[in-house]
């Protein structure tokens, strides 16, 4: 009786351990994963795809095309963030880099930081690489608009109960004359019940 | 088997009400000591997970006085994290402190603490050269606001909380934004039967100004005259400065030990109480070669954890009786089945009944504000008991200072 009673003690300590313990799943990045409710990577990636789908599929594109014969060269600019979260709006602009580049409709143009780095590569280049390996300074390749936003937020929030209302603004703006030639707007309304119990 | 059992309980729960009086201990430290050294001898503690958001605050805090800006935007975010997640209710945390006592249930913060993190995150987020982290703190700290507004009390809601989104958002030249929240902030300290600081009267004046001149401007310096016209200076260079006075008073114990009815128990009573203290507040003053300007109260803090606590006598009165009661009924039977057992368990009852110490005790005792517009390149901060420290300023700039009675250097942000 006693052997049983310790068998059943140890089982019952061993499913309490094992229920604190740390467990770890690896889960497709494309699967949709919403914790708190804030903005997270689902968001990001929604939204980016959303808005260049949006922007490539109007005028402005075709009539550079017919103008200038070329594809227009885009560069995303700054996102602020104006919302209630801590957002890293870098994994956002990532995301619309990354729709923009592989829609294939437009050139994509590095933007500023990375830009700083690629000359200071080329001034090296200058002194240390051979004449015809070396790669000239002056002929970057001008970006004809920039693509610049705003994530906002607007929060309503009865005791547990909270809805978060996120609304991403972005503007393709023409870097020869200021000229607008694309807003898109993108929203995402989300419904966040908060238990109010716990453990 | 039962009565080491009950030695081991005993001396735990005692350990952990030490550790409270310990942190606390620490805290009047930092008028002796550089928030360094008091950082590194907070560190050492390791606190038990149900004080977890407790630790998180004073940490970040310290760090936030050390120049460790990083640290103490991770420290007070995690403090916030916690706070958030301790905001249900736990059956089994309230069930130990209707038994046990109350130190069993997790720091969840009072109201003004769960307000006052955004500001010292948004100011570490300042400090640290991202004033858009700070507008979102500043934006959280409304919601916070917002979600523990009542009726009939004041109870966190915070009028350096809105003077400090005003000038961020000033500083973001987000003018109608500003404006709001100076207007609150003033509200506020009106609720409370303050002085209004010269410095957001000017506030209101210069932002009522440039948004609605013939209107909300009008009314304005009907109510707060004597001030020039606030014209837009390009050269001029602006500078909101806070001061933290002091260290806040934190809670002591007040028991009462008291023989049963019958005669054959001890009943003890512990109750957390804010003592008596008579302070005299000290300022600072900002000087350039043709002003001087001194801070004035926006923000008593002393006043408003007291207020806090109050708010929560009754609940926690009611549990006190209750668990009174419960260990009451414990002794007896005990007592029932072994004489000396029942005297053992009435030890316990006795010394395990100690009241919740807990609190954000590094906070300042109060916070004040000065306003400055001065086309020198350089103002001199002069506060008592220390050198006179200067701060140079960039044309056309907008400035925020720190400045902290603490041993600290002043903090500077400039936009």
């Amino acid at each position: 009786m006693k052997i049983k009673n310790n068998f059943l003690f140890i089982a019952v300590t061993a499913l309490f351990l094992t229920a604190c313990s740390t467990s770890v799943e690896r889960l497709d990045s494309q699967k949709e994963v919403d914790l708190s409710g804030a903005w997270n990577d689902t968001d990001s990636q929604l939204v980016a795809r959303e808005m260049v789908e949006d922007s490539l599929s109007r005028a402005w594109i075709s009539n550079f095309v017919k103008l200038e014969g070329k594809e227009p060269a885009v560069i995303v600019g700054k996102v602020r963030n104006l919302s209630h979260e801590h957002i890293n709006t870098n994994t956002f602009i990532a995301d619309m880099e990354r729709e923009l580049i592989n829609s294939g409709e437009v050139q994509f143009v590095a933007a500023a930081g990375a830009r700083d780095e690629i000359r200071a590569e080329r001034g090296d280049q200058d002194l240390n690489a051979t004449e015809e390996t070396r790669k000239e300074m002056g002929q970057e390749y001008g970006a004809d608009y920039m693509m610049q936003g705003q994530i906002n937020t607007i929060i309503d929030v009865d005791g547990t109960t909270q809805v978060r209302f996120y609304q991403v603004n972005l503007e393709m703006i023409s870097i020869k004359d200021n000229r607008k030639v694309w807003v898109g707007q993108k929203k995402i309304k989300k419904l966040i019940k908060n238990s109010k119990l716990r453990e | 088997m039962k009565k080491i059992l009950l030695t081991s309980l005993f001396f735990l729960l005692t350990a952990c009400a030490v550790q409270h009086r310990e942190t606390n201990k620490l805290a009047s430290q930092l008028y002796l000591q550089t928030p360094q050294q008091v950082l590194l001898q907070m560190q050492k503690i390791e606190p038990p997970e149900r004080d977890y958001a407790q630790y998180h605050l004073n940490i970040g805090l310290l760090q936030l006085f050390s120049s460790d800006f990083k640290s103490a935007i991770d420290s007070l975010s995690q403090a916030k994290k916690e706070m958030a997640a301790l905001a249900a209710i736990s059956i089994s945390e309230n069930a130990a402190a209707g038994t046990i006592n109350e130190t069993l249930r997790s720091y969840s913060g009072y109201p003004t603490d769960r307000v006052m993190v955004h500001n010292m995150l948004a100011l570490s987020y300042l400090f640290n050269d991202d004033i858009d982290g700070a507008r979102v703190e500043m934006l959280q700290a409304d919601i916070a606001m917002k979600k523990l507004a009542t009726k009939s009390t004041l109870s966190g809601q915070l009028a350096s909380t809105h003077l400090i989104s005003g000038i961020i958002y000033e500083m973001l030249d987000e003018q109608s934004n500003a404006l709001i929240s100076y207007r609150h902030s003033e509200q506020l300290i009106k609720q409370r039967n303050l002085t209004v600081p010269i410095g957001l009267q000017k506030s209101l004046l210069r932002l009522s100004y440039r948004v609605d001149r013939n209107g909300q401007y009008e009314l304005y310096k009907e109510q707060y005259s004597g001030f020039p016209t606030p014209l837009v200076n390009n050269n001029g260079k602006q500078i909101f400065s806070l001061y933290f006075d002091g260290v806040v008073s934190h809670k002591i114990e007040n028991s009462l030990l008291v023989p049963s009815g019958n005669g054959e128990q001890l009943i003890r009573i512990s109750m957390p109480a804010y003592p008596n203290v008579k302070r005299v507040s000290k300022y600072a003053k900002i000087n350039d070669t043709n002003a001087q300007v001194s801070t004035e109260l926006i923000e008593n803090l002393d006043k408003t954890v007291r207020e806090d606590l109050a708010e929560e006598y009754p609940s926690i009165l009611l549990l006190t009786t209750t668990r009174a009661i419960a260990k009451y009924e414990l002794v007896s039977q005990a007592d029932k089945q072994d004489s000396l057992l029942g005297a053992l368990v009435n030890l316990a009852t006795v010394l395990t009944e100690v009241a919740d110490l807990r609190s954000w005790n590094i906070l300042p005792s109060s916070i004040q504000f000065a306003y400055l517009e001065t086309n020198d390149t350089e103002i001199t901060i002069n506060t008592v008991n220390k050198v006179d420290q200067t701060i140079s300023l960039s044309n056309g700039s907008k400035n925020l200072l720190l400045i902290s009675s603490l041993d600290t250097p002043v903090f500077h942000y400039q936009q």
